[in-house]
């Protein structure tokens, strides 16, 4: 997933060229003007045509019986029925409340973590250690989960895992942090911050280095000390973009991420550890039910095209500008 | 998640478009099927080289052009269903069981019924009709069966510690129950310290696949899957048996008799415990007795004998012996409509699988090549020793191309001679004990049968039990909970599952 490329300087819009009536004819006009412009944005045009909008036909089989052999075109139409069975299913409540959970937890820890981290970096004045600092804390985003899955089940391994016995020994309790469903979701959490917090702060400080220098001066010969300057300078100045990559990630919220939660389930957590996209795969995948998964899949993007559209307008109305 | 089905489903469409080209096409096939296409799983690292000295012979054995596509394990079944939305359908598929996606695609006509055409031919009748049975869909046949051995339960446990306890091996699960605690109350390893357990088990929940929770519940009389009580069949889990067992394990996980992170330790590192003396029993397929053998060797070749022993299946504490047998396959070997169009063509595939079946192929496909790699010594296939580059290129092929054995007539190939005397003793030893089992065996009654709802939901209903099975023996819900979660199994669907498998059942009788 490529960071989108944001414009940091919210609220200036470029203006149309010009403000006349327009008539019949005037984009030909207009077009043969621009005509290389729009040569150049062929390439992505065709882009997302071929490979983003063409595939979404295979889709309709959500509402198909698909049967491999039989092709998209040759299974039967069955409606909605695949998603009835979903929302009759007594899994779905289950699965859209851990899915629910998670995704705030991680929205709302790891996403001011990130903020925060990011602050932190902006005041240390040391070139050399704020530089060490950021390429440490980016390493981990680059680790597949498999490892961090992997280096969880060393430190909290049952007997021997350093932090297994340092924690149970400072609780005076005798947890197995792997299996117990209560250490599930703060696993998960902790995890999430470990590897991507780091990296997520590179955003939010591409907009620190934005924000108006002799402000600080100002406020330094008026008296204000560090947290002032910080939430009187700082925060307002990178406030449009925070909005907009809460919007993005309230967008991609319900992405739990596959591998890292299928990696930590097991038998004795599973109770909550079911989220939407494990069930995708065990269904679809193990279980060859490509409509049914495809139709959770498919209820699952249409929740998060409408947590988009949602927060957008929501920030829109507080006055900010939104990320459309 | 979103964008990895968004591909799947580009390919799948690509794929279809691809078809519909390929059929406006009116290309015809003559009946001379001069280059036979198959697509076959590889478990090692590598494919086999397309121009190496076993496809050679291969080509050469069976006279025809044959062209293997191998496709990775883990994602096999994922290429089966794809591969069937294509135009490039090879003459003959390996299908690894009977999932969810292949019963739906053969019930919408994807594969040939071969039910009454197999027994035409002589290397393709099989000697094992049960498990032929086994192996169709509710009796019809969709493919040739790759015959595995029927029986490979065993209980391995460090022979050095019971010498040193004065212990006799394990005959029945009592016997499990007292070697194992033991092994973790009497310091089998002489350290002074309290740092052994009994027995070690990984994370396998999964019910039906053969884990040590499995065999514990067929020892003591569970049924094997199904049972039949009373006139009818039902599940294993639905025996007072079953909970009988499971309170056994229970008992043991409760005296720390099994390493107390059965729920998630992992299953590729089972070995360790066992080699590095912290848990001293395993209960798996006999073939791992080879494998932990080597462990010792490979650590000390000069002192390697007598650390580990084995036995069979456990008698229950009914006095009887259940002995628990695997299915007796491991998928089929299957021919799609779609390449192979006219019955002349299928006579065609089929001729070539005979051939494939002779004892000549048999031979290049689990031993390899006479002469280069191995050679005959007693009636036995034994490596040539040094190995030539040649010779150990034949030997890492065939263990991919094993994957293409089918052995329905039973094993024509020549059994491996083992390295050492000592490990050749083991061997002999292991096929002695697993005949004598495979009398007392246990058989899935329900193996042919394959229902509808089971199709469409079996694997979460089974899922439920599972996992309250773990939850019992981890102390996480009561027997009362684990009663509850098959209840839930019933109300979910496992009554229409029992009612059809009943109804397939008396219809087959």
């Amino acid at each position: 997933m490529a960071a989108p490329v944001i414009d940091t300087r919210a609220g200036e819009r470029t203006q149309p060229p010009a403000s006349a009536p327009r008539k019949r004819g005037r984009f030909s006009v207009h077009f043969a003007h621009y005509k290389w412009l729009y040569l150049l944005l062929l390439p992505g045009v065709l882009y997302f045509a071929v490979f983003r909008y063409g595939p979404m036909y295979g889709v309709s089989i959500a509402f198909k019986d698909y049967v491999p052999f039989l092709g998209v075109n040759g299974s039967k139409w069955v409606g909605f029925q695949h998603f009835q069975d979903f929302f009759a299913n007594p899994d779905f409540p289950r699965l859209l409340g851990n899915t629910l959970i998670l995704a705030f937890l991680n929205l709302g820890i790891a996403f001011p973590l990130t903020i925060v981290l990011a602050l932190l970096l902006n005041e240390v004045r040391l070139s050399i250690l704020k530089r060490t600092v950021q390429t440490l804390v980016y390493i981990p985003h680059f680790l597949s989960w498999t490892i961090v899955a992997s280096l969880s089940f060393l430190l909290f391994a049952l007997d021997f895992g350093p932090l297994f016995l340092f924690l149970n020994n400072v609780l005076g309790t005798n947890i197995d942090f792997l299996s117990d469903p209560n250490w599930f979701r703060p696993l998960i959490v902790l995890q999430e911050i470990w590897k991507n917090t780091g990296w997520g702060t590179i955003i939010f400080l591409a907009a620190l280095a934005t924000v108006d220098q002799d402000q600080y001066e100002a406020a330094i010969i008026d008296g204000a000390g560090r947290f002032r300057r910080v939430w009187h300078i700082t925060l307002p100045g990178i406030r449009s973009t925070i909005i907009v990559m809460l919007i993005l990630a309230i967008g991609q919220m319900l992405n739990t991420g596959f591998e890292q939660i299928y990696l930590m389930t097991n038998a004795l957590n599973r109770s909550v550890a079911d989220v939407f996209d494990t069930y995708v795969y065990f269904v679809g995948i193990t279980q060859g039910a490509y409509s049914y998964s495809t139709a959770v899949g498919l209820f699952k993007s249409l929740v998060g095209i409408v947590l988009i559209f949602g927060t957008n307008a929501l920030a829109k109305r507080f006055n900010q500008s939104g990320l459309f | 998640m979103i964008r990895r089905k968004i591909s799947l489903a580009a390919a799948v469409v690509t794929a279809t478009a691809l078809t519909l080209t390929a059929c406006s096409g009116g290309e015809t096939q003559s009946a001379d099927i001069s280059t036979v296409n198959v697509m076959a799983p590889f478990l090692e690292a590598q494919p086999p080289s397309a121009d190496g000295a076993v496809q050679k012979k291969l080509r050469e054995l069976t006279g025809k052009d044959v062209n293997i596509t191998w496709a990775p394990n883990a994602s096999y079944e994922d290429k089966t269903n794809i591969t069937l939305a294509s135009s490039e359908i090879p003459h003959v598929m390996v299908i690894q069981g009977k999932t969810p996606g292949f019963v739906k695609n053969a019930e919408a006509g994807a594969f040939w019924d071969l039910t009454d055409k197999l027994d035409d031919y002589p290397n393709l009748k099989t000697t094992f009709p049960d498990i032929q049975q086994n192996a169709s869909i509710n009796g019809k046949v969709y493919g040739v069966y790759r015959g595995r051995a029927p029986m490979r339960a065993a209980v391995m446990f460090r022979q050095d510690w019971l010498d040193k306890l004065g212990l006799q091996p394990p005959k029945t699960t009592e016997d499990l129950y007292k070697v194992a605690k033991a092994f973790t109350e009497q310091d089998p390893d002489g350290n002074g310290q309290d740092d052994t357990w009994g027995i070690t088990i990984p994370k396998w929940g999964a019910l039906g696949t053969n884990s040590p929770y499995d065999l514990i519940e067929e020892w003591y009389g569970a049924g094997n899957r199904w049972i039949e009580k009373d006139g009818k069949l039902i599940p294993s889990f639905e025996t007072e048996e079953f909970l009988e067992a499971n309170r056994f394990v229970k008992k043991m996980v409760d005296e720390k008799l099994i390493n107390p992170d059965f729920a998630t330790f992992d299953g590729t590192k089972w070995n360790e415990p066992f080699f590095n003396g912290k848990g001293g029993i395993i209960a798996d397929v006999d073939s791992r007795v080879s494998v932990l053998i080597n462990l010792f060797k490979q650590a000390d070749p000069n002192n390697f004998q007598n650390k580990v022993g084995f036995v069979g299946n456990l008698e229950g504490p009914d006095g009887e012996l259940h002995a628990h047998p695997t299915d007796g396959y491991s998928g089929f070997l299957a021919i799609p409509k779609s390449s192979v169009r006219t019955e002349a063509e299928l006579k065609t595939v089929l001729e070539f699988l005979n051939t494939m079946n002779g004892k000549d192929v048999a031979v290049l496909l689990n031993n390899g090549i006479e002469g280069t790699n191995f050679a005959l010594e007693d009636g036995k296939a034994a490596t040539i020793k040094p190995e030539t580059e040649e010779g150990k290129a034949v030997t890492t092929d065939v263990k991919s191309y094993a994957q293409l054995g089918m052995n329905v007539t039973g094993n024509s190939f020549y059994p491996v001679k083992q390295a050492t005397d000592y490990e050749q003793q083991v061997f002999d030893k292991r096929t002695e004990v697993m005949a004598e089992d495979l009398k007392s065996a246990v058989y899935n009654p329900a193996a042919p049968f394959v229902s509808a709802t089971y199709v469409s939901k079996g694997a979460q209903l089974d899922n439920i039990v599972a996992d309250a099975r773990i939850k019992y023996l981890a102390g996480q819900v009561d027997e009362q909970g684990l009663k509850d979660a098959i209840k839930l199994w019933n109300t979910s669907g496992g009554d229409k599952v029992k009612e059809e498998i009943n109804k397939l059942w008396q219809d087959n009788k």
